[in-house]
């Protein structure tokens, strides 16, 4: 990988919650065009981890750069490039869908939420739902609703957590459907997920994180899903 | 407008939507008004009290104690979903964003403001008169100020174990030269002395509003950063 084409840089990442070490030193470089999977145990520091690379969560130590530009909290520039997809939908129970994304839209600053409002939100299936509360949706729904609001503002680096999480075969459907557009070479997408298959299918990378660390990562040439399971199984065991 | 304002703009909006919504904070805040002056209407003897003399502190009090049920709900209603973390994910400068909660908060206070002011005219017969744009104006300093700092430190006292029993501990103390103002300025409005008399005070009391804006705007940012 050329320094040039690093869209996601981490040094040093370490997060520590009171005498709890979350991440231990970790080190990451993407490029554009890549798909990271992380699998792991609960507790591994996955969901600390992914915040810390979108800015949501301070470090306790170590930097993350996006396109070689430090996450300050004083400069805003890089929200942009960034969209994130958490366990927790970051969506206004009390606001409709549509209200939702015209509300992110207008902090992003974006012009044109007429048209792409309407388009995100059929893109996941809900233009029917479009003006029902979000707390009116279902789960699956408000998972799809908020991956929309991730994207909507196209950002370079795209963080998704767990977001297979309570989805039925259909929200599964249109989220692989929409995460394969992901993979148009022109994005960075670092996914944790427990779903082996969903995970594997997308990922150009692999690893496997635990206790705070990359204890195993590779290149996902086709692995299959039965001998990556071995694998998981004996890295987690070896480390526990 | 250029983009900042409109950030602020949409997250007053938001905010506002929200509460009309769920009306949470309104009812509550005005039942705490009404039942406030029902029970010093009550608990007042008006055969040795003179109510104009007693009212503003009333009023302040009510004030106080009711903006405090608004205020320290303001990022509770965030939490929902993780909501909060998605606006600080944003682009939004943390001042737009702490600007624009500060407004929010302003006009349910200052809405809260004038119905205790009514509430205690009609139980207490307070004839404010001519006086009333001031009386108005006054309340509407003080509820400034109060929401900045509340807006502050209800960031501060969500983040914390304790939550809203640690908002008053933070908040009451910053509160005490603004209420000395208000209650003095608000007693002579009331008792019909000229604005003339009052207005260093008004001053005063815009210079705590403005100070109490600023500083928040700049110390927000650290507040809600993890």
């Amino acid at each position: 990988m050329i320094e040039d084409e690093v869209v996601l840089e981490a040094r040093g990442l370490r997060r520590e919650y009171g005498s709890v070490i979350a991440v231990r030193g970790l080190d990451l470089a993407m490029a554009a065009g890549e798909f990271l999977t992380i699998f792991g145990p609960n507790g591994a520091g996955k969901s600390s981890l992914l915040s810390m690379l979108g800015g949501a969560m301070r470090p306790s130590a170590g930097t993350v750069r996006v396109r070689g530009q430090p996450l300050s909290f004083s400069d805003h520039d890089w929200q942009h490039r960034i969209g994130m997809m958490s366990h927790r939908g970051f969506l206004y129970g009390r606001l409709t869908a549509e209200e939702n994304l015209r509300f992110y839209g207008s902090l992003f600053g974006l012009k044109d939420l007429d048209e792409r409002v309407p388009a995100r939100l059929a893109r996941v299936g809900l233009e029917s739902r479009a003006r029902f509360e979000v707390r009116q949706l279902s789960h699956g729904m408000r998972q799809r609703l908020s991956l929309a609001r991730a994207l909507l503002h196209d950002p370079d680096l795209v963080l998704l957590d767990e977001p297979y999480t309570g989805l039925d075969p259909s929200a599964a459907s249109v989220l692989r459907s929409v995460l394969g557009e992901l993979r148009d070479g022109r994005r960075t997408v670092v996914m944790v997920t427990h779903n082996l298959r969903e995970g594997l299918a997308m990922a150009t990378r692999l690893a496997v994180q635990v206790a705070g660390e990359f204890a195993w990562e590779g290149l996902n040439a086709g692995v299959d899903r039965d001998a990556f399971e071995r694998l998981y199984h004996d890295v987690v065991e070896g480390r526990a | 407008m250029t983009t900042y304002w409109k950030q602020v703009w949409v997250i007053i909006w938001k905010d506002l939507v929200l509460e009309i919504r769920s009306r949470e904070r309104i009812a509550s805040m005005a039942a705490f008004a009404v039942l406030a002056g029902v029970l010093f209407n009550f608990s007042i003897d008006t055969t040795t009290t003179r109510t104009q003399d007693v009212a503003a502190g009333l009023i302040w009090m009510t004030l106080v104690f009711g903006g405090l049920i608004g205020v320290g709900r303001t990022f509770q209603l965030e939490a929902e979903d993780g909501a909060f973390q998605g606006v600080l994910m944003s682009p939004a400068p943390k001042d737009a964003i702490f600007l624009a909660k500060t407004a929010a908060n302003f006009v349910l206070l200052y809405a809260m403001s004038l119905l205790v002011l009514g509430v205690f005219a009609v139980f207490f017969g307070l004839e404010v008169g001519s006086n009333f744009p001031w009386v108005a104006l006054v309340l509407g300093v003080g509820a400034l100020g109060f929401v900045a700092l509340g807006t502050l430190f209800a960031a501060v006292s969500t983040g914390t174990n304790m939550g809203e029993t640690l908002l008053p501990v933070l908040l009451f103390p910053l509160l005490v030269p603004m209420v000395i103002y208000g209650v003095g300025t608000t007693t002579r409005l009331i008792a019909g002395r000229p604005f003339d008399e009052v207005e260093a005070n008004v001053r005063m009391l815009g210079a705590f509003a403005l100070a109490a804006v600023a500083a928040g705007a700049v110390l927000f940012r650290y507040v809600v950063e993890d």
